[in-house]
C-alpha cells in the first residue's frame, strides 16, 4: 500500500543516513610532500595593508602560476583563527603583522619552523631564533597628528609620550585594541620597556592614557585614518602607514617620534602548522625574503624598511637611525603578550574615562 | 509584517477520541513533522546547547561571576541595557508617526514616504553609521563644516540615532497594519458623540495601540541589545556587551568568555520575546473579523495633520541625506576631506577581492532564501492547520532563530560546527564551518542565512493561514488529497503573498546580516557585510560607501526580480477573496 511503501522508503532513507556515520579515521594523514612542481593553491593571513596583499599575493601567483590568496587579518585576530581552526589550518602562511604575535603563535604552537635559504641575507636582530618566523620589514611607531586639528586646540605637535596625557587631548587620542592589534600590542609593550619591564607601571601608563582616547579600533591602521579626517587630533600609528594616508589626500597630517623612545615592529612571515601545502608556502617565504618582493612595498605606498639589505629604499621610507627606538624585547613580548592582553581587556578597555 | 491575532471561523465541535492526536495525521504529514524538526534542532537547538555547555565550563563560570561582581562589567551591562531601552523607545515612536501619516493623515507621496520608510531595511548596518559619522562627526559635512558645531557624535547619542533610524521599519510595518486593522466604526461612533480629533486620538486610538507599542518596544530592545556592528563603528567609549563578546572571540579566541558573554546576551532577548509574543500580542484588540467594515475619514486639516508632518518629514529628510551621502560618497576620495570625483573606490571594490565577496555573498543569499521561504511555509502549515497539541513548541522553535540574538548565535555556529560532531568513535556531522570544513564552510552560512530569515516567512505565513476558512483544506482531504498534495495544490497558491513577503525579508536579511556571520567567514568564502566591516574599521570610508551602494542596488534588484515572478495574479487573488470567513459562498 502507498503509505506503508512510503514508510519503508523513508525508513531506509534515515538509516542510510545515520550509517554514513562513518568511523572516524584516527591515524594521522601522510603529508603531501610531493607537489613538487608548484601548481595548486596557497591561502595567506596577511597582516599588513589590504592593496600591499594584493600587490604581494598577484606577484607571486604571476611568479610561479600558484593560486594565491588572502584575507586581512589583525595580529591578534590571526593567532585566535589559528588556535581555532588548528586540527584543520585554514591558512597556510602567515605574512605581514608584528613579530610579538608570531612569538605568541610560536610558543602556542601554531607555527612551523623553517629555515629559508633565502633568511641567510638577513640581518640576525630581524630573525626568531628558532626559524619560527623572519622579518620582512621595519616600521617605527610615532605619532600622527592633524594639524588642524591641534591648531584648534592650541596643542603643539606632541614629541614626548607625557604629552599625550594632556588634559586638552581629551578624547582626541586614537589608538587600537592591543587584544586584536599588533600596532596597539606594540605601543603597550613600548610602555612596559619604558618603565624598565615593570608591566604595571607601563599598564599605569595606559590606564591614563585611556582618559584621552576616544574609541579603541579594531585593526591598527585605523587611528591615522580618523586623525586624518580630523575626527581626533593624534592617532597612535606605525609612522609608514601615517606617511601613506597624508598621500592618499589627508594633508594635514604630521608625523612625530616621542623623544624618550619608541617601540618598533618587525613585519614577519612564518608558515603555519600543518598545512597541505608545505611546498608552495616554503616557496612563498622564499620568495618574501628577496629584494624584489620587498620592493613592491614601495609601489602602493607601504614605506615599510625592507630587511633585506639589497634592497632599494625609498625617501619617504623613515630613517631608523634618526629616531631614538627602545630596546625592544620581542621574545618576551611574545610569551607576555596573551596574558598583558588579557588583563588591559579586563582592566583598562571598559573602564570609565576621568 | 504580520498581526497574527486574527481568529479564525470556530470550527463545529466533534467528540474527540482521547487518543493522541499524532496517530490521526497522514503518513506523509507525520514524516514531514520529522524532518523539520530535525532540521530546526540541528540549525539551532544544537548550537544553544553548545553556548550552554561552554558558557557552564569552569572558565565560562568564571566569567559570569566577574559579568556579575565586577563593577567596571556591571557598567557595561548597565549600558546594554540602556541603549536597548532607548532605542527601543525612540524607534517605536518614529515607527508610530510614520506609520499614523501613512494610514491617517492626508497627503500627497505616501507611496514615497513609505519607500523611505523601508529604505534601511535594504542597507547593510553600517551604512547609516559611516554617513553619520561623515555627517554629523567631528568634522562632519553638517555639524562642523556647515554648522561650526563640534559635535562628540561617538557614544550613547550617536548610536540612538544609528540603531533607531536602523530599526525602526520593523515597529512602522508592524504599527501601519494594527491601523490599517482597526475598525473605523469606533472613530465614527465617537465623532458622533462629540469628540474631536484629538479626544479621538487620545482616548481611542493610543489605547487600541498599546499593545502594538509594546510589541514593537521588546522587538527594537531585542534587536538593540544584540547588535554588533554599529558599536564597533561609532560606540566610542559606550562599551555594551555584544563588541565585548566580539573582542573576546576574535581577538583572543576564548570560547569559554565569549559563551558567557552570549548567555548574558541570550536571557534578556528569549525574555523579552516571550513577554512580546505571548503577552502583548495576545491583548490586542482587534475586531473579530479584521475587515474594517467602513473606511476611515483622513486627516486633512493643516493644524491637525502639522504636529505628526513635520517629524514624519524631518526624519525622511534625514534618511535620504544619509543616503544620498552613501552614494556620492562612494564616488568622492575622501568625503569631507578631500571632496574630488574619483572612481576609485568602485575600482578597488569590484576588483580582486572585492568582486569574489559580492558574488559569494549574492549566491550563498540566493541559496538560503528560497530554503528559508518554503520552510517558513511548511512550518506555518504544520502550525495552523496539522499539530494541535504541540504547536505552541512548534512555533517557538521556529521563532528561536530570530529571538536569539545574531552575536550569541554566530558564537554558537562557530563553536559548534568548527570541529566534526563526534560521540564515541562515529561522525555524525562533519565540520560545517571555518575554512577546513566541506564546501570551505559555506554550508554555515547558509543554514545561519536560513536559520535567521525563516522565522518572518512563518509569521507571515501563520497570519495569512489564519484568514483561509479549513474548510477547503477538508474538503480537499475528504476528496482523498493526502496532506502534501493539499499543501501543494491548495494552501500554496493561496498564501502565495505571504511567501512572497517572506522571501523577500528572507533575501534582504540575508544579504545586510552581520552578526552571526562575522564568526565564521573563512578564506574560502568572503562575504560583504564583513570586508564593508573592514573597509569601515580600517577608515576607508569610501570603499564602504561604494560597497553599502552596490549592495543596496542588489537587494533592490532581486527583490524587484522575485516580486515579477511570484507576484499575484488576478485569479489567485479573486480565489482568496472567495475564501475569506466573511463571505457566505465559496467558490474553490
Amino acid at each position: 500500500m502507498k503509505s506503508r511503501f512510503a514508510l519503508a522508503l523513508t525508513a531506509a532513507a534515515v538509516s542510510a543516513l545515520t550509517l554514513t556515520g562513518c568511523v572516524v579515521d584516527t591515524s594521522t594523514p601522510a603529508a603531501n610532500e610531493d607537489d613538487a612542481e608548484l601548481g595548486g593553491s596557497l591561502t595567506v593571513a596577511c597582516g599588513a595593508m589590504e592593496d600591499w596583499c594584493q600587490a604581494i599575493t598577484d606577484a607571486f601567483e604571476k611568479k610561479t602560476g600558484v593560486t594565491t590568496d588572502f584575507v586581512r587579518l589583525s595580529s591578534g585576530e590571526t593567532v585566535a583563527r589559528l588556535n581555532a581552526a588548528k586540527d584543520m589550518p585554514e591558512f597556510d602562511v602567515w605574512h605581514g603583522g608584528p613579530a610579538d604575535g608570531y612569538g605568541a603563535a610560536a610558543d602556542a604552537g601554531l607555527l612551523e619552523a623553517y629555515d629559508s635559504p633565502n633568511a641567510a641575507d638577513i640581518p640576525d636582530k630581524y630573525k626568531s631564533g628558532d626559524g619560527s618566523w623572519t622579518g620582512v620589514y621595519v616600521g617605527a611607531l610615532g605619532f600622527c597628528s592633524n594639524q588642524a586639528v591641534l591648531d584648534k586646540l592650541g596643542v603643539d605637535v606632541p614629541t614626548s609620550w607625557d604629552d599625550l596625557l594632556d588634559p586638552k587631548l581629551k578624547g582626541q587620542l586614537s589608538t587600537a585594541h592591543p587584544s586584536t592589534s599588533g600596532t596597539a600590542f606594540t605601543t603597550l609593550w613600548t610602555q612596559v620597556t619604558l618603565a624598565g619591564g615593570d608591566e604595571d607601571a607601563g599598564l599605569a601608563y595606559m590606564r591614563q592614557l585611556h582618559n584621552n582616547v576616544l574609541q579603541y579600533s579594531k585593526s591598527g591602521t585605523a587611528p591615522g585614518q580618523t586623525a586624518g579626517r580630523g575626527e581626533v587630533a593624534v592617532g597612535l600609528v606605525f609612522s609608514h602607514d601615517c606617511v601613506k594616508y597624508k598621500e592618499a589626500g589627508m594633508k594635514d597630517l604630521v608625523v612625530s617620534f616621542p623623544e624618550e623612545g619608541t617601540g618598533y615592529e618587525i613585519g614577519g612571515v612564518g608558515m603555519v602548522k600543518g598545512t597541505d601545502n608545505p611546498t608552495a608556502a616554503k616557496a612563498y617565504i622564499d620568495w618574501v625574503l628577496t629584494p624584489e618582493a620587498q620592493e613592491i612595498g614601495a609601489t602602493v605606498g607601504s614605506y615599510q624598511v625592507p630587511t633585506n639589505p639589497d634592497a632599494k629604499t625609498d625617501d619617504r621610507m623613515v630613517d631608523l637611525s634618526s629616531v631614538n627606538l627602545v630596546d625592544y624585547d620581542f621574545d618576551k613580548a611574545a610569551a607576555e603578550k596573551p596574558k598583558l592582553t588579557k588583563r588591559f581587556d579586563a582592566e583598562i578597555a571598559p573602564q570609565p574615562k576621568e | 509584517m504580520s498581526i497574527d491575532t486574527l481568529h479564525p471561523a470556530p470550527a463545529p465541535t466533534r467528540p474527540r477520541s482521547p487518543g493522541s492526536r499524532f496517530k490521526r495525521l497522514d503518513t506523509i504529514t507525520k514524516i514531514v513533522i520529522v524532518i523539520v524538526i530535525g532540521i530546526l534542532l540541528i540549525l539551532i537547538g544544537y548550537p544553544l546547547i553548545r553556548i550552554l555547555t561552554q558558557a557552564f565550563t569552569s572558565e565560562g563560570r568564571e566569567t559570569l561571576l566577574a559579568i556579575a561582581t565586577s563593577p567596571v562589567n556591571r557598567t557595561v551591562l548597565w549600558n546594554t541595557i540602556i541603549l536597548g531601552v532607548v532605542v527601543g523607545a525612540v524607534g517605536t515612536a518614529i515607527g508610530f508617526c510614520f506609520a499614523y501619516a501613512q494610514a491617517r493623515l492626508q497627503f500627497r507621496g505616501k507611496r514615497i514616504l513609505h519607500l523611505i520608510a523601508l529604505l534601511p531595511i535594504v542597507s547593510p548596518p553600517f551604512a547609516v553609521a559611516t554617513a553619520v559619522i561623515t555627517l554629523f562627526g567631528r568634522s562632519g559635512l553638517i555639524t562642523n563644516q556647515l554648522l561650526g558645531l563640534e559635535y562628540n557624535v561617538y557614544g550613547l547619542s550617536g548610536l540612538t540615532i544609528v540603531l533607531g533610524l536602523s530599526f525602526f521599519p520593523v515597529a512602522y510595518m508592524n504599527l501601519l497594519g494594527m491601523l490599517r486593522s482597526l475598525d473605523p466604526a469606533m472613530d465614527e461612533a465617537a465623532s458622533n458623540l462629540g469628540a474631536n480629533r484629538w479626544k479621538i486620538f487620545r482616548s481611542i486610538t493610543i489605547p487600541m495601540l498599546v499593545p502594538g507599542f509594546a510589541s514593537c518596544f521588546l522587538l527594537l530592545f531585542v534587536e538593540a541589545i544584540a547588535d554588533l556592528a554599529n558599536p564597533l563603528v561609532i560606540g566610542g567609549d559606550f562599551t555594551v556587551l555584544s563588541s565585548r563578546a566580539y573582542i573576546a572571540i576574535t581577538g583572543e579566541y576564548d570560547v569559554a568568555g565569549g559563551a558567557a558573554y552570549s548567555l548574558v546576551l541570550l536571557l534578556p532577548g528569549l525574555l523579552v520575546f516571550l513577554v512580546q509574543r505571548y503577552w502583548a500580542e495576545r491583548k490586542s484588540v482587534i475586531s473579530v473579523t479584521g475587515k474594517p467594515s467602513g473606511r476611515v475619514a483622513l486627516i486633512d486639516s493643516f493644524w491637525g495633520r502639522l504636529p505628526i508632518m513635520t517629524i514624519v518629514c524631518a526624519i525622511a529628510a534625514l534618511i535620504v541625506t544619509i543616503y544620498v551621502t552613501v552614494f556620492v560618497g562612494a564616488f568622492t576620495n575622501i568625503l569631507g576631506v578631500d571632496n574630488t570625483f574619483t572612481l576609485s573606490n568602485y575600482q578597488y571594490v569590484l576588483g580582486g577581492i572585492g568582486s569574489d565577496a559580492i558574488f559569494t555573498t549574492t549566491v550563498l543569499a540566493l541559496i538560503a532564501t528560497p530554503i528559508a521561504g518554503i520552510l517558513g511555509m511548511v512550518m506555518a502549515w504544520l502550525i495552523v492547520r496539522k499539530v494541535r497539541r504541540g504547536r505552541g513548541a512548534l512555533d517557538f522553535l521556529g521563532m528561536l532563530g530570530l529571538a536569539v540574538p545574531g552575536t550569541v548565535l554566530g558564537i554558537g555556529y562557530a563553536i559548534a560546527f568548527n570541529r566534526p560532531l563526534i560521540i564515541g568513535n562515529l561522525q555524525f556531522l562533519p565540520a560545517l564551518a571555518g575554512g577546513g570544513a566541506i564546501l570551505g564552510g559555506a554550508m554555515a552560512i547558509v543554514m545561519v542565512y536560513v536559520i535567521r530569515s525563516m522565522p518572518s516567512g512563518q509569521r507571515s505565513g501563520v497570519a495569512a493561514l489564519q484568514q483561509i476558512d479549513p474548510a477547503i483544506d477538508e474538503a480537499a482531504t475528504s476528496l482523498g488529497a493526502s496532506g502534501l498534495t493539499t499543501f501543494r495544490t491548495i494552501t500554496l497558491p493561496l498564501i502565495r503573498p505571504a511567501l512572497l513577503s517572506g522571501l523577500t525579508y528572507a533575501f534582504a536579511r540575508a544579504m545586510t546580516t552581520l552578526s552571526p556571520i562575522i564568526f565564521i567567514t573563512t578564506p574560502q568564502t568572503k562575504i560583504m557585510t564583513s570586508q564593508i566591516l573592514s573597509e569601515v574599521d580600517a577608515g576607508r570610508f569610501g570603499n564602504a560607501f561604494a560597497y553599502c551602494t552596490i549592495l543596496i542596488v542588489i537587494v533592490i534588484s532581486v527583490i524587484g526580480l522575485m516580486n515579477y515572478f511570484v507576484s499575484d495574479t488576478r485569479s489567485a487573488s479573486r480565489a482568496r477573496r472567495a475564501s475569506r470567513p466573511v463571505s457566505k459562498d465559496v467558490s474553490a
